[in-house]
């Protein structure tokens, strides 16, 4: 053999071993939950953010929690209410009796990972002020704009069965998280695990971290690198671009949403070990990456169609660039 | 609605500014079309009318469509009058001659502009000027957009004016007003915004220092206008050529320097009659010099060259951290923390990032290069009729399944080929879309798979 080509595999290696060591540690509290988790670290990996969507009591505040004391850096909650305030998020300028000036006092948005819990609770208006912190990195607070810590990552919680003083999140605010997971009820076996590893003391509370924040930027930036062929673009595009011609579906996914699977391709593939992009990867996100994204017409919605059953309908209407010519 | 002390200052300011640029604006319209028939400052007196009027307004509760309507009323009062009192000052108030010939002017727009319909459009302008002003939100950014379209089309009446050959009255002192309005208007709303010096410990003493600056400027105008002479000038121009020539002589030393191309060893180009060379200046006799010292010279002159470029790169990017770096320091909560080396790690970062990239750019070239290669052709070749193969035996790959669930589907019909199906996948897989290509081994291995996949009967199973 003339050439053969000698991949570059140390820097996937090193994503693979930090992602083993990341799920490995959150599977601890979490339980038999692996690829919600791999889920999440694939958003992370990208600069994404998680809405975590699921019915009460699952472990999605949990999860949240897990991820960010794993991380091991600068971590702030937001307990969404109606009476909370913008200003309750962003921070506020303060008069300083002691420097006859103003001040500003940064609010817990300025973190590295900010868990946003039950955040329709919260009204729009409060909802809207972390839509340029999610999308830009940085806030604007009387007129001053302060950047963001980076990595910078907003993990969300949300109750879709519970519509009682709730406010669903407008479609801008939707755009911005990259995936949308739940958890789903445990099985018969993985309920009775978690009841026993919950039975002396909370699992989270001994939880240490195994990647830093200068960890994190490292990865994110190895994730950058991998690979992803013309085809496979191609193919995520195509995704992407046939749910705006859809006839059930009244919103497309947005140019954002083509973006936000590509990145998270290369994420997920990074945490498989391998350095380039495969089909597979983007067929697997796309239900994560686009179904919070679009917007069934009235009619669809009447006849009972959900959005999981018509991006299967799309998907199976894409090809997979393979060997056409046989 | 009550207005402070700096309000008023930066109204009258923005209405100094657009008075001045509309006075030229008009004096040439004037000159031009009403061979300056017209009082200009007359004109210029429905500007704050105008706006008096709409800020009054602003003041009650009524619909906006009432507040405009009485406005545009009162224009068309103010218009009529300026009309009679400017064009048609003899004629009585109730005589209707002159409103006969104000509609007759514009009757007759498409052929002649009258000196009525001037009046008219000017009116409209400065009302509707005086109107937007008394509703402006008067900040540093008005401003800033008032002195630069003022001065834009200060600047262009004048070219205007001078290409028509309207001879303008009192342009200098309008000049120096605008200035003065902007000047003035700029710096009270960077002082209100609380960026600037004034917003310290002289915010209450704002006033003085303004003043005595403009007044300074302005005695150091009439100074340098005093002192600057044509026979100065000349002076000066005599020397700034003389200093030139030094250059340039100096120039042509180093230029000297540099090696002169030689002409390749064989074949002599035909020799062209060449013309008279111009005679040598002298001051090349003065620096005649032998060979070596000229190439010793050299040397040092570029490697002083290359290393005066390279300080002055680090001096730049130094600054600029160092600007950074304070910036940063300067802020709410933020820590200072000096690196030392920093600059040089950045800079070793920013080389081993290019080298990377370019590496990276040559693996990907050779990558591409590599569909081509025997061994890509191979795997091609035998996924391909593993495809046929299944395809011919009634189960064809579908248009939208991936590579992996079509190799998990032929797995559920033959669970024997488990392993040479899953690695002709992967071995498709990696090339296809990773360009991974295979070794001596493997391809080997892959053609030996091959050989034993086919020599199952796919019709006969079935999905389990």
């Amino acid at each position: 053999m003339a050439q053969t080509r000698k991949q570059d595999s140390l820097p996937v290696a090193r994503v693979k071993e930090a992602s083993i060591k990341f799920i490995n540690n959150v599977s601890k509290v979490i339980v038999s939950k692996r690829e919600t988790i791999e889920l999440v670290l694939a958003a992370l990996l990208c600069e994404g953010h998680v809405l975590i969507e699921d019915v009460p009591g699952i472990g999605k505040t949990m999860l949240a929690k897990a991820v960010a004391k794993s991380l091991g850096c600068s971590f702030k909650r937001i307990q969404s209410t109606p009476d909370l305030l913008p200003s309750d998020i962003t921070g506020i300028h303060y008069y300083n009796q002691k420097t006859s000036d103003f001040e500003f006092r940064p609010g817990p948005i300025v973190a590295i990972i900010v868990l946003v819990d039950e955040i329709n609770r919260a009204t729009p208006r409060t909802q809207s002020c972390l839509l340029e912190g999610m999308q830009e990195r940085q806030i604007t607070v009387d007129l001053e704009t302060i950047p963001l810590p980076r990595p910078f990552l907003v993990i969300a919680t949300q109750n879709p069965v519970e519509l009682e003083g709730t406010f669903p999140l407008p479609e801008a605010q939707l755009d911005r998280f990259l995936l949308r997971v739940s958890l789903g009820y445990p099985s018969e076996d993985e309920e009775a695990t978690i009841l026993l590893r919950f039975q002396q003391e909370n699992p989270l509370d001994s939880l240490s971290s195994v990647i830093n924040a200068g960890e994190l930027l490292e990865l994110q930036r190895l994730c950058r690198q991998i690979y992803v062929e013309d085809s496979v673009r191609d193919y995520a595009v195509a995704i992407s671009r046939a749910t705006r011609s859809h006839q059930a579906i009244k919103l497309g996914a947005s140019p954002r949403a083509s973006l936000g699977l590509h990145l998270a391709s290369q994420s997920l593939a990074a945490i498989r070990g391998r350095n380039y992009v495969i089909p597979d990867d983007v067929k697997y996100l796309t239900k994560h990456v686009l179904c919070h994204r679009l917007i069934l017409k009235t009619e669809a919605r009447l006849r009972r169609h959900s959005i999981e059953v018509i991006l299967d309908e799309i998907i199976s209407a894409v090809p997979v660039p393979v060997e056409d010519k046989l | 609605m009550r207005i402070s002390g700096y309000q008023t200052i930066l109204y009258g300011a923005v209405a100094g500014i657009e008075i001045c640029w509309l006075y030229v604006v008009i004096d040439t319209l004037n000159k031009k079309v009403a061979w300056g028939m017209l009082s200009v400052f007359g004109l210029l007196l429905i500007y704050p009318l105008s706006f008096g009027f709409s800020f009054l307004l602003k003041r009650r509760r009524w619909y906006r469509g009432v507040i405009y309507s009485l406005s545009w009323i009162l224009w068309l009062a103010v218009m009529l009058f300026s009309i009679k009192s400017q064009l048609y000052a003899d004629f009585r108030l109730l005589d209707f001659d002159w409103l006969l010939a104000l509609s007759r002017a514009i009757a007759e727009i498409i052929y002649i502009f009258r000196p009525e319909i001037l009046i008219l459009i000017v009116s409209a302008v400065l009302w509707w000027l005086g109107q937007r002003l008394a509703s402006l939100e008067l900040d540093f950014g008005t401003l800033v957009s008032e002195f630069q379209f003022g001065l834009i089309i200060l600047v262009a009446t004048y070219l205007v004016a001078k290409e028509l050959g309207v001879a303008l009255t009192h342009s200098v002192y309008v000049t120096m007003f605008f200035f003065v309005f902007s000047l003035l208007g700029l710096s009270i709303s960077y002082a209100l915004e609380g960026i600037s010096w004034l917003s310290g410990l002289y915010r209450g003493h704002w006033s003085g220092p303004l003043l005595i600056s403009i007044g300074l400027i302005l005695a150091l105008g009439l100074l340098i206008s005093a002192v600057v002479t044509p026979d100065l000038l000349q002076l000066l121009l005599t020397a700034i050529k003389w200093l030139w020539g030094f250059i340039l002589k100096g120039i042509n030393f180093l230029i000297s320097l540099l090696p002169e191309p030689s002409l390749p060893s064989g074949g002599a180009l035909p020799s062209e009659p060449m013309p008279t060379p111009p005679p040598e200046p002298d001051w090349p006799k003065l620096f005649n010099m032998p060979d070596s010292v000229r190439n010793s010279l050299r040397i040092s002159w570029s490697v002083m060259a290359i290393g005066f470029l390279i300080f002055a790169l680090w001096r730049i990017s130094s600054d600029i951290f160092s600007w950074l770096r304070h910036k940063l320091a300067s802020r709410a909560d933020a820590e200072f923390e000096p690196l030392s080396g920093a600059f040089a790690a950045d800079v070793l970062n920013l080389v081993k990032r290019l080298v990377k990239w370019l590496l990276g750019l040559r693996l990907r070239q050779r990558a591409r290069k590599g569909f081509s290669l025997p061994e890509v052709h191979s795997v091609r070749r035998i996924y391909r009729q593993l495809l046929r193969w299944a395809r011919d035996a009634g189960y064809p790959r579908l248009p939208s399944q991936t590579p992996h669930e079509y190799c998990h589907n032929l797995v559920s019909l033959l669970p024997e080929a488990n392993a040479d199906l899953e690695l002709i996948t992967h071995q498709y897989v990696g090339m296809r879309y990773g360009f991974s290509l295979p070794t001596e081994d493997e391809l080997h291995h892959l053609t030996l798979s091959w050989y034993r996949v086919r020599q199952n009967n796919l019709k006969k199973k079935k999905p389990r």
